[in-house]
């Protein structure tokens, strides 16, 4: 009986032994997100709508059902656009990138990411970017800009961070918590997720207007706050413009890719920055390589002139430094490839005619816009 | 008059049964654009007049006040729309055409159909900051503010005059517009709308044809390499022309 009963003891001690290697292991296994987050539910949530206010000139902007503009939501996005908390090692924000001095671009050919990595294309400029309902990033290959912000956080290029570990960051962040309680009325802490962190963002971008330069007090005929341009002004905007009475007189032709309130088409095109005998020797296949048409290789989203004079160095690739560079490269009519767009060709620009298109393209400079306190960092 | 509320329900509910729903169909619109009847695929080289070789990068054009038409009624079917060829890269794309589906047609039997081509002088006095999304008049690329007027059709190409395979050395960009620009043409042949089913129409556009130059030749596109030139829209109503003269229908 004694026999039995020691038998049994030390099957029980390794069964017991087992079970705790078993919990042992199971601790070790990917952990699911704590089920004991932050209750949050005694902290405000009174969601206000927010209205985005745009000049006279311009149409309301469009914003997803699935995504409602609110003044917590705008807040919140704004501080998540400027913290750094969103990289790997808490250096690079949003912002980082897209500086507001710089109309929301930066003055770096290629942007630069964590650990001084050197990405692959030149920031764009995000005024009005909540217009662009046709492909975000130089190449368009996202549709929104809830998916768009999406992509930095794990571009080993950018802020090289992964997702779950941002979320997890956030969610035990105390201010954070309160902000997406007070912007999207979760309970709990482990609520935070990408969704919510992307939509913020959204919401403080569709805020980003610019729409109160020269360019539109003089073009727009705005009442009372019409401004005039100047001589050079006015020269450079027919240049810009205008189409000569001779058809077949060489012309810059600007306005068939930068045209109307947003002084781009959204298209896209290939500006004849490199050569191209076939349209597989593009190094950078842009807009190609998210379509898959041979036709597409090398062309690229047409940007936005809007505060123009701010967002050097220009191109995709930040090849030109200034726009004395650019206003040469369209002269030149561009380096040859089969799908080189039909409107580049070369036309003579005199010294006063380049002066007078800068001038005119400087009026495009919206002050406002860069010194706007609500756009600028909340730190 | 418990009875009559009793009854008078059961009444209208048998009354509702006898009411016919009209019956329906759709009318699927299908585009093409071909050059001398061959598909018109995007960057392909085709031959022009005086041993030119042109390619192409663009052709689209507005639609607007599509309608089908019987002795007795007249259906709208689509108020403005833009078919876009921007996109054809291959010829099964460009085989495949660029679609509408209009539903909800009363079936029945017509006998004309219309279509506008352009952008009718009431929408053409709006511009693209009036629209947002995709309308399709919301196009930034396709109002042209000097004009005050949409582009009506877009014909962006290329010229290799010397015969080198380079497409480099001269530019074709036919872009029509304005009120004088805007063309309807009416066809005449019987379209039968079945219920609950789609009938197809083939729309063929060649664009070879669109530079036809109304003398039994072509249009010197050396000599006239653009029209964008308000004060001389002499080009740009041929094209115009010419298209209501290419625009076959095959049903």
């Amino acid at each position: 009986m004694m026999e039995f009963w020691r038998c049994c003891k030390k099957g029980a001690v390794i069964i017991s032994s087992l079970l705790m290697l078993l919990v042992i292991f199971a601790a070790c296994e990917e952990p699911d997100p704590p089920a004991f987050g932050e209750d949050l539910s005694s902290f405000p949530y009174n969601p206000q709508a927010y209205s985005i206010e745009v000049p006279q000139h311009f149409n309301p902007v469009p914003v997803p059902a699935n995504n409602p503009m609110t003044t917590d939501g705008v807040a919140l996005g704004r501080y998540l656009f400027y913290d750094p908390i969103l990289s790997v090692d808490s250096t690079i924000s949003c912002a980082s990138c897209h500086k507001q001095a710089f109309a929301f671009s930066d003055n770096s050919a290629l942007s630069i990411g964590v650990g001084d990595t050197e990405g692959i294309r030149n920031s764009m400029s995000l005024a009005n970017v909540g217009f662009y309902d046709d492909g975000l990033f130089w190449d368009g290959r996202v549709g929104t800009l809830e998916e768009q912000s999406l992509h930095p956080i794990e571009d080993p290029l950018e802020m090289k961070d992964t997702w779950s570990n941002v979320e997890d960051k956030l969610r035990r962040h105390p201010d954070y918590q309160k902000r997406f309680r007070a912007a999207f009325g979760i309970e709990n802490s482990n609520e935070i997720t990408r969704d919510l962190v992307t939509k913020a963002l959204a919401q403080f971008e569709r805020t980003l207007i610019s729409g109160t330069a020269k360019y539109d007090f003089s073009e727009f005929d705005w009442g009372q706050d019409q401004q005039f341009f100047s001589s050079a002004e006015l020269r450079g905007r027919n240049l810009f413009f205008d189409e000569p009475s001779d058809p077949n007189a060489p012309h810059p032709g600007c306005s068939h890719c930068h045209t109307s309130v947003l002084l781009t088409t959204n298209e896209y095109s290939n500006n004849g920055l490199d050569e191209a005998p076939e349209l597989t020797e593009f190094d950078d296949k842009g807009r190609g390589a998210v379509t898959g048409y041979l036709i597409d290789n090398g062309k690229f989203r047409v940007p936005t002139l809007r505060n123009v004079e701010l967002t050097a160095p220009y191109m995709h690739d930040g090849r030109f430094e200034t726009l004395e560079e650019v206003l040469d490269h369209y002269s030149s009519g561009g380096h040859y490839a089969p799908n080189l767009d039909a409107n580049i060709t070369a036309f003579p620009l005199t010294a006063e005619q380049k002066s007078d298109l800068l001038a005119f393209l400087k009026t495009m400079t919206d002050t406002d816009f860069v010194e706007n306190p609500a756009f600028s960092s909340p730190f | 008059m418990k009875k009559l509320l009793l009854v008078l329900p059961l009444g209208l509910f048998l009354l509702s049964g006898c009411v016919k729903e009209e019956e329906v169909g759709g009318l699927e619109l299908n585009f093409k654009a071909t050059w001398d009847d061959a598909p018109l695929v995007m960057l392909n080289e085709y031959d022009y007049e005086g041993g030119l070789k042109m390619t192409f990068q663009r052709f689209n054009f507005y639609i607007a006040d599509v309608q089908l038409a019987s002795e007795s009624s007249t259906e709208d079917l689509i108020d403005i729309e833009f078919v876009d060829f921007d996109n054809m890269a291959s010829t099964s794309e460009a085989e495949a055409g660029y679609s509408f589906l209009v539903d909800n047609i009363p079936a029945g039997d017509y006998a004309t159909f219309r279509i506008g081509l352009g952008v009718p002088a009431d929408l053409n006095a709006t511009a693209d900051s009036d629209y947002s999304g995709s309308h399709p008049l919301a196009r930034a690329s396709h109002y042209w503010p000097g004009w005050e007027s949409y582009i009506f059709a877009m014909i962006n190409g290329k010229v290799d005059t010397d015969g080198d395979g380079q497409f480099d050395d001269s530019s074709v960009l036919y872009h029509t517009g304005s009120d004088a620009c805007y063309r309807l043409v009416e066809y005449t042949f019987p379209v039968r709308i079945e219920a609950d089913k789609v009938t197809d129409l083939d729309l063929v556009v060649d664009l070879h044809q669109l530079f036809e130059d109304g003398n039994g030749g072509y249009i010197d596109i050396l000599e006239n390499t653009n029209t964008h030139n308000i004060q001389d829209l002499s080009v740009a109503n041929q094209v115009m022309d010419n298209f209501t003269q290419s625009l076959k229908i095959v049903y």
